[in-house]
């Protein structure tokens, strides 16, 4: 069992270092990172889309074609890679593999992604916000992965190195109706 | 008593002896005064007469005595002994009944006591029983009552609980609207810029 994790953590490290190799030749290793993240989202939430991967009697040209279909204007880099796992069938290390190449990128980049969710678009001036105190906290460079989920209704989340920092209006409503509900009656 | 009896037993053989000679010497009387005789000389026997008559009288009383009375006494005396024996049996009987009777008068007195005895311990017992019931009855009485105030009082809390929850979602929900709906893009910057301030550090615990 330990040996079998070690091969994963190995098999993941080797997809994620080619990854980078490349990315960093094309000076995209952000946008990959977060390309990764939606890829991985993507695969995590469709249980068809695995079983078509997994299928062994669905040619190889095939699958291509169709994560090519799917994950139309992502990094060609982070597909080609994608396409390799699909064709080893190693589907089973793309979360590590995720995991470790954005540990490798932020190395690389000297700086922590920070996923940001917001209800509405972010502007430069909270961007800016953002970054400057979590580069004041963090002591390293920040980088911001941002994206709109309007039933926040408001406030903001965020994540990184798996920690949440949730401050949004629906959080807060939460806590309100779980005060009121448990609050007792005199 | 044996003597009594035995003197009474002569004294009738006599009587009978005299009772059956006197007939004859009346007899004889008779005849003298059909001869001739008047007045006493009537009752005064002629001794020629009476002569063989008593001779006649006392063998025939010797003879009496020596072999009726005997079997008479004997028999007189075997009638006393068996009397006296069914007498003495008589009362043994009665002495035996008496012990009996005050034995049954004891043992009914015993079996009275007894009876009072068991019907006392039976009330006792019983008042023992009713007093268990009783309380056993209220025991399980108030443990029904406690149980019922608990399921009343969780149920009230229950219900509390989920008309607070139902409150609680319904405020949130209209405040969820009022708020989505309200928002304009600069409240949303203002909301943004606090809470950025207001949020803790991803180094926190």
């Amino acid at each position: 069992m330990r040996t079998n994790s070690i091969q994963l953590r190995a098999k993941a490290l080797v997809y994620a270092e080619v990854l980078l190799e490349a990315c960093k030749v094309s000076d995209n290793v952000f946008a990959v990172a977060g390309e990764f993240d939606d890829l991985v989202k993507a695969v995590r939430g469709s249980l068809e889309l695995r079983k078509a991967l997994k299928d062994k009697t669905i040619p190889l040209e095939a699958k291509k074609a169709l994560v090519t279909e799917l994950f139309t204007g992502y990094a060609p880099e982070l597909l080609a890679t994608f396409n390799v796992m699909v064709e080893r069938e190693d589907l089973g290390v793309l979360s590590r593999a995720r995991e470790t190449f954005n540990t490798l990128a932020e190395e690389a980049l000297n700086a922590i992604f920070i996923e940001v969710t917001t209800a509405v678009s972010l502007d430069d001036e909270l961007r800016q916000q953002i970054i400057s105190k979590y580069s004041a906290q963090l002591g390293c460079g920040v980088l911001l992965r941002e994206y709109v989920d309007p039933d926040l209704i408001g406030g903001i989340v965020l994540m990184a190195h798996g920690k949440r920092i949730d401050a949004s209006v629906t959080s807060q409503l939460e806590s309100a109706r779980h005060v009121l509900s448990k609050a007792s009656v005199m | 008593m044996k003597q009594k009896i035995r003197f009474a037993a002569k004294l009738s053989a006599s009587l009978v002896a005299v009772s059956f000679a006197l007939p004859t010497t009346l007899a004889f009387a008779a005849e003298e005064a059909e001869g001739g005789a008047v007045g006493i000389g009537l009752l005064i026997p002629k001794l020629g007469e009476f002569i063989p008559m008593l001779i006649g009288f006392i063998v025939l009383w010797a003879v009496l005595a020596k072999f009726a009375w005997p079997a008479f006494i004997g028999m007189i005396d075997k009638r006393a002994a068996k009397i006296k024996e069914s007498l003495e049996k008589s009362e043994e009987a009665r002495q035996e009944s008496e012990r009996l009777l005050e034995e049954h008068k004891a043992a009914l007195t015993q079996a009275k006591k007894e009876a009072s005895e068991i019907i006392a311990a039976a009330k006792q017992s019983a008042e023992c029983v009713k007093a268990e019931i009783t309380a056993s009855a209220q025991n399980e009485a108030e443990i029904i009552i406690a149980k019922a105030r608990h399921a009343i009082e969780n149920e009230k809390k229950v219900a509390i609980a989920e008309l607070q929850a139902t409150a609680a979602d319904m405020t949130i929900s209209v405040a969820r609207k009022v708020i989505g709906t309200d928002l304009s893009t600069a409240e949303h910057k203002r909301i943004i810029e606090r809470y950025i301030a207001e949020a803790g550090s991803f180094n926190e615990n």
